[in-house]
């Protein structure tokens, strides 16, 4: 996918103008919460769910080499063939170079975040084949020709008419307002593309290392269908998504559905091993899984390695009051919210993407609902360190950071200040806010009056009723 | 920790006060509040003078270098024993947690700033959980709802506190308003670097506000309420942005007005 | 080097000195508590809350509710996989129930115009979250729960266990090639957080759970995952 993610500011502007978008958001995102919050308090292990999971998570990545191998051999073993990719430009040649060896024109893709990371539609469409989202709504999104906007509910901001209006021209189905019937119009052309594909694609939430198995976890089954029907079976699937063992799956069946949507499990959980057994009706004749790195292990290697505890569940995303203002497509990548100011330079480098930790209140709302408790606010903090100390801040911010610095070593020099700007202030504005203020304030007062500085601060005031005190 | 309830009344208890640049500045009455609280309930308030900033700002937007100095500088400003009592949840969670942070490669300011950071304390969660304050004795009177700022709340976990110390005025009539949990859209810098979208989340939060139909909202940190009070001020909306030390300290907070 | 090798080295240099967050201590369990119901009554409530229609009780009202629901639901056509000797003696005892078709999963798989109904037998069923269990092992299809409009499961008392963690027991050491959960028809929410069946699976989701009593009636239903 395309990164613009230094674009932040512009693109959130023009997504707080957008009605369509403001509308849907409002509509969404407050459910998801609602639901979510809901599920939590249903189930009184919850912490201890989380803990354990949390704990399973970190025991991976400190040994994730072990765990990995684990999981190649035992894949191997059942029948897979394993490919591993070093960034997002081999993994495409690799994920080409299967479709081709295979013979395949046609594919059905279901939702993956690591095939949207290496642009993977745009790979096999360079080898000939044709790839069809099956995940309803990224198949609307495939339509539009857009980007998804969220890590679940990618067509979170279109409306019943703008997807009726797409199946019209590209499906040639009548127009309708009703949701069930746009529903069974997808199902009709997507049951065909099942029937006739000859690779499925997917993601994996999990993958067990001890049996090697990919997991897949979806409501509307089209994940299921995609990895029984088709001679062919590819999984797309970052290194970090390893369990140790098939055994810790309940543990995150448990977490992720409820922190998603408040489900207490999703309709469907695939549990993938190998290619179809002798004897098999159906199932895959050949698996692929394609592991990426694509700047995993350098995460890993550093002291953001806790962010590749991520399940995907995009809660982080829906309780974010930053992401409920502007949505996902403003954080110009794949990952969007919370865990996409992280996880966005992290991949793809802090220069290309330092508006995205920026884009945060810090106000914690993210790391109370992590169902895998990642310090999400530490590490924006950690990042917009890193970006100072690579040289990416304004020379005006710092500048004015470093003027602020001084002022604030000694006390006599800020009581000055203070006591020149109480002067100004009040006579400027009688004592009322001030509603215009200078760049790079000037944002600030556009809707909001920003207060006046008192005629005679408190230090003041202390000194003269109490005696000066040290 | 030294959490004790019941302290003998006639026993002094010397607290520092981290009064916090942005109410010196801009709102210090609520600071003058503070002190009137605290000597209500026994303390002996203690102001340090050479206090500036607790360096929250530059720490916030990533000038490490920068907040490093002004912590250094806060920590030399106060006492190495006793209480230090703030009228922010913000500024206090900075000293706890970000503290730590900014020294963790000089292992004597460390443990300077660990011990400091025990110390420390919001204002509600000093006079509910250390002074064992159930009643305020305020003559504050009027129609209040609360608004959790997002570092008092979840950096130091103080919710009920405030709302006890609230619900204990018999003039406050307290009502809950809707996502009382849900950040204003201030966030320091944040608000700077990206006003449209703080303006966004501050004019959620005020339409619950006003959904409440009280005449004040209240709230342990100042810089929540500069956010939501300026939009307020902007429409001329029928209510007030008001300090919690304000609320508690009733007509004694007016021994402080600038004269 | 190969690119796995390369791979391997970067990982052992990121893992080294990062030893044992979790070890020696245990971790905390988080599997929900045993049910204050029995399980066969909580997995009734749990499927039905994840959206399925449960029958149960005597097994003539079952079938004769399971077949009026199948005729509202406009179904046409029965299909059971052929060595599913219960799901074949379930979907013949409803054919009465009809007008209904027998017919076979590569007509249906082949793309019919019928509306359809898949029968088969449950692998197990987990009361923690309302979920039929279905496996490739041995040789099953797992098409009736795929591709039909309609899915009934069969599920004897017997094979309802409580948690996640004992209907997977049975397949950690050979695991077949698809382990499904099944929990309520297919769904989706990706038109205007709208919720709707039928996305890609089964539009319902329909259990049809035998008392261990009624096994005598049908000998062949016998638990596949003996708890």
């Amino acid at each position: 996918m395309e990164l613009d993610a230094n674009a932040f500011g512009r693109s959130a502007r023009k997504a707080l103008l957008d009605k369509t978008l403001q509308e849907a958001l409002g509509r969404t995102t407050g459910r998801f919460v609602a639901h979510r919050d809901a599920a939590v308090a249903a189930f009184p292990e919850f912490e201890a769910t989380r803990e354990r999971a949390s704990r399973i998570k970190r025991d991976v990545l400190d040994h994730l080499d072990t765990y990995l191998a684990r999981f190649i051999g035992e894949a191997e073993k059942r029948g897979a063939i394993v490919h591993v990719a070093r960034d997002p430009a081999q993994a495409r040649e690799i994920a080409a170079r299967i479709a081709r060896d295979e013979g395949v024109t046609l594919a059905v893709k279901s939702k993956s975040m690591a095939a949207e990371e290496i642009s993977f539609n745009e790979a096999l469409q360079g080898a000939g084949v044709t790839v069809v989202e099956s995940d309803l709504g990224e198949f609307i999104i495939q339509l539009a020709g857009e980007a998804p906007s969220h890590i679940i509910a990618p067509a979170v901001h279109k409306t019943r008419e703008e997807i009726s209006r797409l199946f019209e021209r590209h499906l040639g189905e009548p127009r309708t307002d009703s949701i069930p019937e746009l529903v069974g119009m997808a199902r009709k052309h997507l049951r065909a593309k099942f029937l006739s594909a000859g690779m499925g694609v997917s993601g994996g939430n999990f993958l067990a290392a001890d049996t090697g198995s990919v997991v897949l976890v979806t409501n509307e089954g089209n994940g299921r269908m995609g990895t029984v029907l088709p001679r062919v079976h590819l999984a797309v699937v970052g290194i970090e998504k390893i369990i140790p063992r098939m055994a810790d799956l309940p543990t995150f069946l448990r977490l992720l559905p409820r922190s998603t949507s408040g489900q207490t499990i999703s309709s469907y959980v695939s549990i993938l091993t190998g290619t179809r057994r002798p004897g098999d009706p159906e199932g895959p004749e050949r698996m692929h899984i394609l592991l990426l790195d694509c700047g995993r292990s350098a995460i890993l290697e550093g002291k953001y390695r806790e962010i590749l505890k991520c399940i995907r569940c995009a809660a982080c995303l829906n309780a974010c009051p930053v992401y409920q203002s502007v949505g996902g497509h403003a954080y110009g990548w794949v990952y969007s919210g919370p865990i996409g100011a992280v996880l966005t330079p992290l991949l793809v480098g802090l220069p290309e993407a330092a508006a995205l930790p920026d884009a945060s209140t810090l106000c914690g709302a993210c790391a109370d609902v992590c169902p895998v408790k990642i310090p999400l606010p530490d590490f924006l903090l950690e990042l917009r360190s890193d970006a100072r100390e690579q040289g990416l801040k304004t020379p005006g911010e710092i500048a004015a950071m470093k003027g602020y610095a001084g002022v604030m070593k000694r006390a006599g020099l800020l009581e000055a200040i203070e006591r020149i700007a109480g002067v100004l202030g009040q006579f400027f504005t009688k004592g009322k806010g001030i509603g215009g203020m200078p760049y790079p304030f000037s944002g600030w007062t556009e809707r909001r009056d920003f207060p006046a500085p008192a005629a005679r601060p408190f230090r003041k005031r202390w000194k003269i009723k109490r005696g000066v005190m040290r | 920790m030294t959490y004790t309830t019941g302290m003998d009344p006639k026993e002094p208890i010397p607290v520092s006060l981290f009064f916090t640049c942005l109410a010196d500045a801009f709102s210090p009455g609520v600071c003058g509040a503070t002190v009137e609280v605290l000597e209500r309930f026994g303390a002996t308030v203690r102001v340090p003078l050479s206090q500036t900033c607790c360096g929250q700002p530059a720490f916030n937007s990533g000038n490490r270098k920068e907040a490093r100095a002004m912590a250094r500088k806060f920590l030399r400003s106060f006492p190495d024993d006793g209480y230090i009592v703030t009228p922010s949840g913000s500024c206090a969670a900075m000293v706890k947690h970000g503290y730590p942070v900014l020294f963790r490669d000089e292992p004597r300011m460390l443990a300077r700033a660990r011990a400091v950071g025990e110390r420390i304390y919001e204002l509600s969660q000093f006079l509910v959980d250390v002074l064992g304050v159930t009643d305020p004795k305020s003559d504050f009177s009027g129609k209040v709802t609360y608004h959790d700022s997002c570092h008092l709340r979840r950096g130091l976990g103080v919710v009920e506190a405030p709302r006890k110390l609230l619900r204990a005025v018999p003039g406050v009539e307290f009502v809950e308003m809707e996502e009382s949990d849900r950040c204003c859209g201030f966030g320091g810098v944040f608000s700077v670097k990206y006003p449209q979208i703080s303006c966004k989340m501050t004019e959620r939060k005020v339409e619950r506000i006003l959904a409440t139909g009280a005449s004040y909202v209240t709230s342990g940190d100042l810089g929540c309420l500069l956010n939501i009070g300026g939009l307020i001020s902007r429409i001329g909306y029928p209510v007030k942005a008001i300090h919690l030390a304000e609320i508690l300290a009733g007509k004694t907070a007016g021994r402080w007005d600038a004269g | 080097m190969n690119e796995r090798e390369s791979l391997f080295r970067r990982l052992s240099a990121a893992c080294a000195g990062h030893d044992g967050a979790a070890a020696g201590e245990p971790l905390p369990d988080g599997a929900p508590t045993a049910p204050e119901g029995d399980r066969v009554a909580l997995f009734a409530k749990t499927f039905t809350a994840a959206g399925g229609v449960l029958f149960r009780g005597p097994v003539e009202t079952a079938l004769s509710d399971l077949g009026e629901t199948l005729r509202a639901e406009g179904v046409t056509s029965l299909f059971f996989p052929e060595g599913d000797a219960a799901a074949r003696e379930i979907a013949e005892a409803l054919v009465p129930f009809g007008p209904f078709n027998l017919t076979t999963g590569a007509e249906v798989r082949g793309g019919s115009a019928e509306v359809t109904a898949g029968f088969s037998s449950a692998e197990a069923a987990i009361a923690e979250t309302g979920t039929i269990v279905e496996t490739s092992a041995g040789g099953k299809t797992l098409l009736p729960g795929l591709i039909a409009d309609v899915h009934v499961s069969i599920v004897p008392a017997a094979s309802v266990v409580v948690r996640m963690e004992e209907a997977l027991a049975a397949f950690t050491a050979y695991p077949p090639r698809n382990i499904s959960f099944l929990s309520g028809p297919s769904k989706t929410a990706d038109i205007e957080q709208t919720l709707t069946v039928g996305a890609h699976g089964p539009k319902k989701a329909i259990a049809l759970l035998l008392a261990q009593d009624t096994l005598s009636l049908l000998p062949r239903l016998e638990p596949r995952v003996s708890r």
